[in-house]
């Protein structure tokens, strides 16, 4: 059984004169543990709206969301979001130092806070490539790359199951999205965690993406290996989406 | 001492009015564009003291409770309606939230003090009630336009980081923390400022009026410090319940922002 699955969720949210479109058409995507799934379609396909059903920011109106089995809606809202956080895509750091922030889920949830030197936690910001002498600093004076990064590990640092990042690395440069979406793979495969990555940058689906779900119109119009989807598109609308999606970050915005 | 009161005859009045006169004078001067606000604030000060003054007067004669708790009733609604009035954006059962909370909030705080401290007799002897209570909801009504004034702008402006703190477990309540104490900080300064500068920066209404009136200036001050605290404990009460109940309308039922 997939550790996460949306199961033909519908939305509709109130478009353009208070009109209700229909932004997800019966969709249906999964992700297994250690698998990291990419979403990708254009700007106002939907990806974003079902990024935030996973987390019940938003509800579907039709369909299901299954953890481990377990529909979400029966799952408290706090508890489901520390098992599932979601990274967006501009990163937002609480006024504080870089612990300050890595410790926020922890003091959110009214939880212990976590001891950042303890071997486990010690990995974790190195796989997320958190430099142990920023713990003390400003978390806000750090470069965005960094900022993102502490995003990432705060997120991991709770009790977290599957992660949901949502165009993570748009407001990066090139160099620093290709190292952070290795940064995902390792971590999904090392941490045994199932990851969706929505986004537009076929590049970094390429880079980390085990599986790839196409969005177009808020239909998965094709979903298969990323490398096989990305080289031979099975279907005419995979193959005229790919021919004219940019592939380098940053030319078209979310 | 002197303790009979200077009455202000016709020609008094039209006198000071001169004053006023000379302001809109002034404000022509300068372009201000203010002679007509000038004139017409003027003129409805007048009507309305004038028509508050024989309400008074009336409702100091029948000596029955209903009348007075009918000007109270009145002062409520005319404060939630300016409430209202100052905030465009309002949360979802706006009048509702603001009028249980002045209700409770005011009524409580002026209750307290006009039956256990004064021991007013009878309960409702509109002579101290009605100012009272004027003062209390005034005052209460300034702080919780702050409130929620502020409440809205700090959901709109904070909209991240009250979505990144739902995103990691947060609960609702610990993610708006920062937005409802920023809000009832702003609601609670006039009150904070007030007090601490009393009597150094002016000497107020009331006191100035008890004196006025002939009262001894150290009853006047007594009276004085005891409404500040009585106003203070109700801006402080009616705001918190204000925020306590309105900042979930923020909020859906599965505890995610609204979006609008």
């Amino acid at each position: 059984m997939p550790l996460l699955q949306a199961r033909a969720v519908s939305v509709s949210r109130p478009g353009e004169a208070g009109r209700l479109q229909r932004v997800l058409r019966e969709t249906t995507v999964h992700v297994d543990a250690g698998e990291v799934l990419a979403v990708v379609g254009p700007s106002g396909g939907g990806k974003s709206t079902l990024l935030r059903l996973f987390n019940r920011l938003l509800e579907a109106d039709t369909g299901e969301i299954l953890l481990d089995g377990v529909n979400i809606r029966t799952i408290d809202p706090p508890l489901l979001r520390a098992r599932i956080p979601l990274v967006s895509q501009k990163p937002f750091l609480f006024s504080g130092t870089v612990r300050d922030n890595l410790q926020a889920s922890a003091r959110l949830r009214r939880s212990v806070l976590p001891d950042l030197n303890d071997p486990e936690r010690q990995e974790l910001l190195e796989l997320c490539q958190l430099n142990p002498a920023w713990l003390d600093r400003d978390a806000r004076k750090l470069s965005i790359g960094q900022q993102q990064r502490i995003c990432l590990a705060r997120a991991l640092l709770g009790p977290c199951q599957a992660l949901l990042l949502d165009e993570p690395t748009s407001a990066l440069d090139r160099p620093t999205a290709d190292l952070l979406a290795q940064t995902f793979r390792e971590l999904a495969s090392r941490k045994n965690l199932a990851m969706i990555v929505v986004t537009h940058d076929l590049r970094l689906a390429e880079y980390c993406a085990d599986r790839l779900a196409l969005l177009l119109n808020g239909s998965v119009v094709e979903e298969g290996p990323a490398a096989r989807v990305l080289s031979h598109p099975a279907t005419a609308e995979a193959r005229q989406f790919l021919s004219l999606a940019p592939v380098e970050n940053g030319e078209t915005t979310a | 001492m002197n303790t009979t009161i200077i009455d202000l005859s016709l020609w008094d009045l039209i006198t000071v009015y001169s004053l006023l006169l000379m302001s809109i004078g002034l404000a022509h001067l300068l372009k201000a564009g203010q002679s007509k606000d000038l004139f017409w604030s003027g003129l409805r000060m007048f009507v309305q003291l004038l028509v508050v003054g024989y309400v008074l007067h009336l409702v100091f004669a029948l000596e029955t409770a209903l009348p007075v708790l009918l000007i109270l009733t009145v002062m409520i609604g005319f404060a939630v309606q300016t409430i209202g009035s100052r905030v465009q954006v309002k949360m979802p059962h706006f009048y509702r939230i603001v009028g249980t909370a002045i209700l409770f909030g005011c009524g409580g705080m002026t209750f307290f003090f006009c039956t256990l401290v004064i021991g007013l007799e009878p309960w409702y002897d509109p002579r101290y009630l009605i100012p009272l209570a004027g003062m209390v909801i005034g005052n209460s009504m300034t702080g919780a336009s702050l409130a929620v004034e502020r409440l809205a702008a700090e959901f709109r402006e904070c909209r991240e980081e009250i979505e990144t703190a739902l995103c990691l477990g947060s609960s609702v309540s610990l993610a708006a923390e920062p937005a409802v104490s920023s809000a009832f900080r702003a609601a609670l300064i006039p009150s904070i400022n007030a007090m601490a500068a009393m009597g150094l920066v002016f000497l107020p209404g009331m006191m100035t009026g008890q004196i006025l009136s002939g009262t001894e200036p150290l009853i006047a001050v007594k009276y004085q410090i005891a409404i500040m605290c009585v106003i203070t404990g109700s801006v402080s009460l009616t705001t918190f319940l204000i925020l306590r109940l309105g900042y979930r309308s923020y909020f859906t039922p599965h505890q995610s922002l609204r979006e609008d």
